[in-house]
């Protein structure tokens, strides 16, 4: 691969949450690059810290010390608005409700380019119109929010995600609810846009064996130690085969 | 039956127009005569006041329910549920009972003026209440648990007021309580329609946020919304609103949670700026028919407008909550 980009940029950086007004920090003293044309499995055993790492590299979640650039740009609140341009995230909560359809939960994802009354353009319904087809979700455009199964769900939050055009796009545990082949495709998308589109993405997920055979590197984060391999040498990894537990 | 969202725009209006021609016309017991000087009078004094300022609260009280229930994520919040309208009620109560001590501030403009400052004072201070506790809890189920608890409080407060004022006080106040378009003068109406014309445009500003964070704060913040800044000013404007109404027309029961409802169930859509436009008149129909209802069932007597709110809000409210769960 020819001359990468840095897209994230993580420099002595230290996560976690803020519980009234004291410090709890998961993952500490991170320092780590990821490129352009990546697609980055994040590997790790429940409640080690994956959600928080994708959070906070999206500005969900305060970073308690060091600091973490995305495109040249540092991540805090005084550059939400060109922030939003670069990343976008796929988060595991639910919403629905108030008349919300398929249809306007993906163009959402447009919402930073839009004017104030979120009226799309031309060139903007036809890329809205793009991410519903890259995630199969045409039948189902104009259906209320409520009425998916969780997998379609799944599925629109990824094409909202894929409408807001970011350079960099993080997903967590965006495979849980999908079929079989459902996963596979959504990997296949995914190690496509990254490879076509020269997107940055990181992925969180329990399924090891798709990670292995899609992903290009693997971030391995476990509570001693976090690390950023090459996704062809994990099986010779310890900290990845003691995720894995022999069973790959 | 599937009508396009200019035809159902047309079809509201039509009956919104209907509304205000029904007012001015029959909103009394008395019969206008064209040619006879004390029908004029009545018309300019009377009806004219009474139809805008019910267009005015049915419009500000919709679109203050409208943001709460987006605020909060909840489709049943509304004024009353977060105890805005009651800590705006007990303000009042506090200002009408020290007022009638002090003769000035009982009568005229100046007195107006002084209820309408209690009251949006009051509606600002539980806001605020609320929004320094919504910093400290995550849940919006417990915002509004908390916001009901406010209300008791207020109420009791209340109670206790009610039990030492005077006589006469008292009746002015318990008067108020049940609601009224007709206690605005021409002389109150420009303050009146200044203070909510100007709430009412300023929700315009606010359209982007309020259609983001249907989809939860997280993704909202993703997409670019600055959530406290935007959850701070949606709520100001929102408790404004009601204050204002409050001061003007006492507390008004169910248009603030019933017309958001409604216009989700006319309009299928999750558009706000569609629902913005809807409430301001779906709020006034019915507030006008409420009106109308209030003083065409007895001859001779106007009944308590907050009655017929609540006999035609509740079951609604019911109904809404059995039929679609998601509201």
């Amino acid at each position: 691969m020819k001359n990468k980009i840095p897209k994230i940029v993580l420099q002595n950086t230290s996560l976690g949450y803020q519980k009234s007004g004291k410090d709890l920090t998961i993952l500490n003293n991170l320092n780590f690059t990821f490129y352009g044309s990546e697609l980055i499995g994040v590997v790790g055993l429940n409640g080690v810290g994956k959600s928080t790492l994708l959070k906070s590299i999206a500005g969900l979640l305060p970073i308690l010390n060091g600091q973490i650039e995305l495109d040249g740009i540092e991540v805090t609140n005084n550059h939400v608005h060109e922030l939003v341009k670069k990343v976008s995230i796929v988060l595991t909560e639910k919403f629905g409700g108030f008349n919300l359809t398929v249809y306007d939960v993906v163009s959402a994802g447009m919402t930073p380019y839009t004017n104030a009354f979120n009226q799309l353009n031309q060139k903007q319904i036809e890329m809205v119109d793009i991410a519903i087809k890259a995630c199969g979700l045409q039948m189902f455009k104009h259906h209320l929010v409520d009425e998916l199964s969780d997998g379609y769900f799944q599925r629109m939050v990824i094409a909202k995600s894929l409408a807001q055009q970011t350079p960099i796009m993080l997903l967590d545990e965006p495979s849980a609810f999908l079929d079989y082949a459902s996963k596979h495709e959504l990997f296949i998308l995914l190690k496509n846009l990254a490879e076509v589109q020269e997107k940055c993405i990181l992925i969180s997920s329990h399924d090891l064996d798709l990670l292995l055979k899609y992903c290009h590197k693997l971030l391995i984060v476990s509570c001693d130690a976090v690390e950023l391999i090459d996704a062809a040498i994990a099986k010779s990894n310890t900290a990845f085969m003691n995720i894995a537990k022999g069973f790959i | 039956m599937k009508f396009s969202i200019g035809i159902k725009f047309f079809i509201i209006l039509t009956l919104f127009s209907i509304g205000i021609c029904f007012s001015l016309i029959y909103g009394g017991s008395e019969n206008l005569n064209s040619s006879d000087l004390s029908s004029h009078f009545i018309f300019y004094q009377i009806r004219l006041p009474k139809t805008i300022t019910a267009i005015l609260a049915g419009a500000c009280l919709a679109v203050s329910g409208l943001i709460l229930q987006i605020v909060f994520r909840n489709p049943l919040a509304g004024p009353y549920v977060l105890g805005i309208s009651s800590g705006a009620s007990l303000t009042v109560a506090l200002a009408v009972m020290a007022g009638s001590s002090i003769s000035f501030l009982s009568t005229g403009l100046f007195g107006k003026s002084y209820i309408v400052f209690a009251s949006v004072l009051g509606s600002l201070l539980m806001t605020i209440l609320i929004l320094f506790i919504s910093n400290r809890v995550k849940s919006n189920v417990i915002l509004l648990l908390i916001g009901l608890m406010f209300s008791q409080i207020c109420g009791a407060f209340q109670t206790v007021l009610e039990y030492f004022a005077e006589p006469n006080s008292l009746k002015n106040f318990v008067l108020w309580t049940m609601g009224s378009m007709s206690n605005n003068t021409q002389n109150d109406l420009p303050l009146f329609i200044t203070l909510s014309v100007i709430c009412l445009l300023a929700v315009l500003l606010f359209i982007k946020p309020l259609n983001t964070f249907l989809l939860g704060e997280n993704y909202a913040h993703n997409l670019g919304i600055n959530i406290k800044k935007s959850r701070f000013w949606l709520i100001l404007l929102s408790s404004a609103l009601t204050g204002i109404i409050t001061a003007f027309c006492g507390p008004i029961a169910f248009v603030g949670i019933a017309v958001p409802i409604l216009s989700r169930m006319i309009f299928e859509s999750s558009k706000q700026q569609i629902h913005f436009a809807s409430c301001i008149l779906i709020g006034p129909i019915l507030l006008l028919l409420a009106d109308a209802f209030a003083h065409s069932l007895f001859k001779q007597i106007a009944l308590p407008i907050n009655m017929i709110t609540t006999l035609m809000g509740a079951p609604l409210v019911i109904y809404l909550m059995f039929k679609n769960k998601q509201g």
